[in-house]
């Protein structure tokens, strides 16, 4: 029946449907390897694990784990842009500028963030420093490399046009350059951020008194698995809320913009 | 102004291309010229000399040989699963519908945060490791496998389908050489975030576990950390984990061009 309103009710809500099947049937597998397994240590069952969660979310150790590390990372991602989008332009703008910094760039660029995490603990020992260091190596060089970009990709005809009429140079900058690498910059800005936060659970899982990352090592030696798995959770939802909050800025910021970047 | 030519300013280049790095060298020289004797602070002298005893011993060649057999297995177990389940996925809405919600809200879970868990079911050895490339690694080919399928040109699978081309055929003559492009960079991807995972994986079991006897060059790094104190080491261990990470990248880039030359540029 075409018409039966039941049916389109049904088919606009098809892929909450779905994806709620596939849950049930994900938790029904857990369960089965949990009834398998046998042991509730190694693998607790997923109302356990929900209890688990349930319970820290009231007492707000969630909220505080989570709002510790979201602040170290929002402290590294602006860092991050203050450094790398200003030496982005430079490096776009100027050839000899890219010379000379790009080569460093892409001696530091292969050794990963957390290959610095031995070094970084005798520096900075354990503490704040450490994960906001960490993150701000991670989040810096796809941060750069698309301003750099992005600068590059510039229309010439656009930057001729202004030049022609007699834009200055601040002007140029902001009313043309800006608008033109944006869309790149926030791609970085989002990949930036995906790397600073899968770098983040290593950077505090071995040097920092308090974050998700910590909070997950802790409940492991502990052996109160169900809250392991509950912070682990709760890292997946964070990081999937903040991207959210990037990709709504990224439409704020730029609606011009089309599916762009590199690196 | 001088007439500069094409042999000059190429020269001028190079120069300029090297001075950052020569320069931080140099400072980083003068700097450890300043320190008082017997600070373990690194030093470019003594990391060379460093770097000379650990290739005399082998430790660091058979620790990296190690890290890199691991990321080798777990990326090609993972790499397998997730090309097969990207074409599945994108030639089958039924089968994207069901796996999408899954992949995606698993795919925010970095490996790092995992690995409590791999240790607490798989131990502190080998397997651990595994079992975090494996899942660092099969994110970026399943989602960019996905994507490739989506990107072939409907036309000619509806041609080939027109012609009798069983299903099968279909999948392996003209999707996948139409996605291939996509997967081979996926598997690029791929490769860079297992590298950084092993590393990852054996910093941080070896941390949690007392140094326990899982290996790899992650682990030397930290037991340079914590047990024989050596910082030149470390920053040799790091040095060599940046060279495997640009020669993995460069090998993937010539198979990616070897594989695909009629791909443009992504």
């Amino acid at each position: 029946m075409p018409n039966d309103p039941n049916r389109d009710v049904f088919r606009a809500y098809r892929p909450v449907w779905v994806s709620l099947r596939s849950f049930a049937c994900f938790f029904l597998l857990w369960w089965l390897l949990y009834l398998w397994n046998g042991n509730p240590l190694q693998l607790p069952s997923p109302v356990k694990v929900f209890e688990a969660l349930w319970g820290l979310l009231r007492e707000g150790e969630i909220a505080e784990h989570a709002s510790v590390s979201t602040l170290r990372m929002l402290t590294a991602l602006c860092l991050a842009i203050a450094v790398a989008v200003p030496l982005g332009f430079v490096m776009g703008l100027s050839r000899q500028a890219q010379q000379f910094i790009e080569p460093l760039v892409e001696i530091l660029r292969p050794i990963s963030g957390i290959a610095w995490l031995p070094l970084a603990l005798f520096i900075f020992g354990v503490g704040d420093t450490l994960p906001v260091f960490i993150m701000f190596y991670v989040g810096f060089f796809p941060i750069v490399l698309n301003t750099m970009a992005g600068v590059k990709q510039t229309d010439p005809r656009l930057l001729a046009a202004a030049r022609t009429m007699g834009v200055g140079p601040l002007p140029l900058l902001f009313y043309v350059l800006v608008p033109s690498a944006l869309p790149t910059i926030m791609v970085g800005i989002r990949l930036a951020f995906a790397g600073s936060w899968a770098a983040i659970v290593a950077a505090e899982l071995i040097g920092a008194p308090s974050g998700l990352g910590f909070a997950i090592e802790w409940y492991r030696q502990l052996l109160m698995t169900p809250k392991v798995f509950a912070f682990i959770l709760a890292i997946g939802v964070v990081g999937y809320l903040c991207d959210l909050g990037l990709r709504a800025l990224q439409k704020r910021l730029t609606p011009w913009a089309e599916g762009v970047g590199v690196a | 102004m001088m007439k500069h030519t094409g042999n000059e300013s190429r020269t001028f280049s190079i120069v300029r291309n090297l001075t950052l790095p020569v320069l931080l060298i140099v400072l980083w020289h003068l700097w450890a010229l300043a320190l008082p004797t017997g600070s373990p602070a690194p030093t470019p002298i003594k990391v060379v000399q460093t770097l000379g005893e650990m290739l005399g011993k082998g430790d660091l060649v058979s620790a990296t040989v190690q890290s890199l057999g691991r990321v080798l297995t777990g990326f090609s177990v993972a790499s397998m699963l997730g090309i097969v389940l990207g074409l599945m996925m994108g030639s089958s809405q039924a089968v994207r519908e069901n796996l999408d919600p899954i992949i995606e809200s698993f795919r925010p879970i970095a490996p790092m945060a995992i690995l409590p868990i791999a240790i607490l079911l798989l131990g502190t050895g080998t397997p651990t490791a595994l079992a975090i490339v494996a899942y660092a690694s099969f994110f970026p080919v399943v989602v960019n496998t996905v994507h490739g399928v989506s990107r072939v040109d409907r036309k000619l699978v509806l041609a080939a389908r027109t012609m009798g081309v069983s299903r099968f055929a279909i999948l392996t003559r003209v999707v996948l050489p139409g996605a291939l492009p996509s997967i081979l960079l996926g598997t690029r991807l791929a490769m860079g975030v297992a590298w950084t995972a092993i590393i990852a994986a054996e910093l941080a079991v070896g941390a949690k576990s007392g140094g326990g006897g899982s290996g790899g060059i992650g682990q030397m790094m930290f037991v340079f950390y914590a047990y024989n104190i050596d910082l030149n080491a470390i920053v040799v261990c790091m040095t060599v984990v940046g060279l495997v990470a640009l020669c993995i990248d460069h090998i993937f880039k010539m198979l990616e061009k070897r594989l695909t030359p009629w791909r443009q540029e992504i």
